[in-house]
């Protein structure tokens, strides 16, 4: 088995609505893909099931061959392997930036002081940010605060990174730095899954776009594909809708 | 309006001849305020945490144990725990455990309001990197809310340290009851008005203190403004 992610089959509801009605798909080590979908269609819902911050009802989700749904899986260790990236930044208001990065290093994984400010040095000089490794999330700009987030996630080293719509929260005018660490991760061979309807990125960057609506996909492929000939009615809505609003390329 | 005959020079040369007696009254204010503010912090604030977190007849008996301490007066307490349960012959004790626990009682509702003001997301980036539950409590959220509790504990400390004049009803020797010893002493009724004013100066000036002190505290512990607030 050599996907790196396998999503088979993953229903999910809140209360008598169902979010997830059945979704399958799988992605190999490298990818990035990307979910697209309208808002309420489930694309929040599914990433969360991934680290298991939301529990699915029924099906499974394998990361690198392993069964991670099952009843006595250790979801701090599939926590470890699977970074979060989220769409308010859910920084650590306390603590400095570089603190926000080594916390996880020191107390889930034991580094001791020196090396886990080696880590969150590397990764913050990675996304940009080693010259505000001492400021406060509140002394940072959104799209710094996004970077952090994502030097938080490296700094465990996992197998795969999630985004929920990291982007959105951002004034126009700061996306660009986001987008930018974004698909340089993508070049150097990291594992993506990533919400977003940032085009820009997704015709440079991803793998794979799969389409959710409802609860389910109605389409996958690569993104030229899906542009220009997309072989669902609610595809083509769908991606109209997108490049008017983002004047074509986000 | 005070009759001036009152504010004689004689009266307050009589309590400035007695201001050790009244200092030594103004220790052991001081020295309760410090005690019984510790344990309501040590009770209150696993207390506020249990009502956040916890569950099951914990929670209902720290909730219930909340709500009478609140719903009674301090002096009905401290009468109780002295005349009639006994916990202690040292009105002292008897009095740290009286304004400790509902002072804990209070403490537990700065506490609580605390934690629950800590954003959710703050927990779920927590468990993202692989922390237990335990940990982001211990690690993200309690930091924040104890700097979020300073001006709710701040008003309790100058509550509880004007209360403590409280102790009075059970016989301790604070600042009050000295300054009542010496104006019920014989001939020196005349006085009761200048040390009342004496010490109502030493209680103005201890919660003012203490108020900056804990301004300070709060400046220097302050999360910089701006996220979550
Ligand atoms: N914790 C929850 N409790 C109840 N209902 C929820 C919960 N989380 C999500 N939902 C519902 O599930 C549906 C899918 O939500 P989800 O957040 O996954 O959508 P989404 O595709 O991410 O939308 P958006 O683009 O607005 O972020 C919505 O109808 C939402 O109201
Ligand atoms: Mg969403």
């Amino acid at each position: 088995m050599s996907d790196l992610l396998r999503v088979d089959d993953v229903h999910k509801s809140y209360g008598d609505e169902e979010v997830l009605k059945g979704i399958s798909f799988e992605m190999d080590r490298g990818d990035v893909d990307v979910l697209v979908g309208p808002s309420g269609s489930g694309k929040s819902t599914m990433l969360r099931c991934i680290n298991r911050l939301t529990e699915i009802d029924s099906g499974e989700i394998y990361l690198d061959g392993e069964n991670v749904t099952t009843p006595d899986t250790d979801v701090n260790a599939l926590r470890r392997n699977v970074g979060m990236v989220f769409q308010d930044f859910n920084l650590f208001a306390h603590l400095t930036a570089r603190k926000n990065v080594t916390l996880g290093l020191r107390k889930v994984k034991g580094l001791d002081k020196a090396e886990a400010r080696e880590i969150a040095d590397a990764q913050l000089e990675r996304v940009g940010l080693l010259a505000q490794a001492e400021s406060y999330p509140a002394e940072l700009s959104g799209g710094q605060k996004q970077r952090v987030g994502i030097a938080r996630a490296l700094a465990m080293d996992p197998k795969l990174l999630l985004f929920d719509e990291p982007t959105s929260a951002l004034d126009p005018e700061l996306v660009g730095e986001v987008v930018e660490v974004m698909a340089d991760l993508a070049s150097e061979g990291m594992t993506m899954l990533v919400v977003s309807h940032e085009m820009g990125f997704v015709r440079s960057a991803a793998t794979d776009m799969f389409v959710l609506d409802d609860g389910k996909i109605v389409e996958r492929g690569a993104p030229t594909d899906l542009f220009e000939n997309p072989e669902h009615e609610r595809t083509k809505s769908f991606l109209q809708g997108l490049n008017s609003a983002h004047g074509g390329d986000g | 309006m005070i009759p001036s005959v009152v504010l004689q020079a004689n009266d307050w040369a009589f309590v400035f001849a007695n201001a050790d007696y009244l200092l030594g009254g103004t220790v052991v204010t001081v020295g309760l305020t410090i005690t019984s503010i510790l344990l309501g912090f040590l009770a209150g604030f696993p207390a506020g945490a249990i009502e956040v977190y916890g569950d099951g007849y914990l929670q209902s008996a720290v909730r219930t144990a909340g709500v009478v301490l609140r719903g009674t007066p301090i002096l009905v307490i401290m009468m109780l725990l002295f005349f009639v349960v006994s916990i202690s012959s040292s009105a002292f004790v008897v009095a740290t455990v009286g304004l400790g626990l509902r002072s804990a009682a209070y403490q537990s509702q700065i506490f609580r309001g605390a934690l629950q003001s800590v954003d959710e997301g703050q927990i779920e980036a927590a468990r993202s990197v692989g922390m237990s539950h335990r940990q982001a409590i211990g690690y993200v959220v309690v930091p924040q809310a104890l700097r979020r509790s300073v001006p709710g504990f701040q008003n309790e400390f100058t509550i509880v340290l004007k209360d403590t004049s409280i102790a009075i009803a059970i016989g301790l020797s604070e600042l009050l009851t000295r300054g009542q010893d010496l104006f019920l002493q014989g001939g020196h009724s005349t006085a009761t008005l200048e040390v009342i004013l004496f010490i109502s100066g030493i209680y103005f000036v201890l919660t003012f203190v203490t108020n900056r002190g804990l301004d300070r505290l709060d400046d220097i512990y302050a999360i910089p403004s701006g996220e979550n607030q």
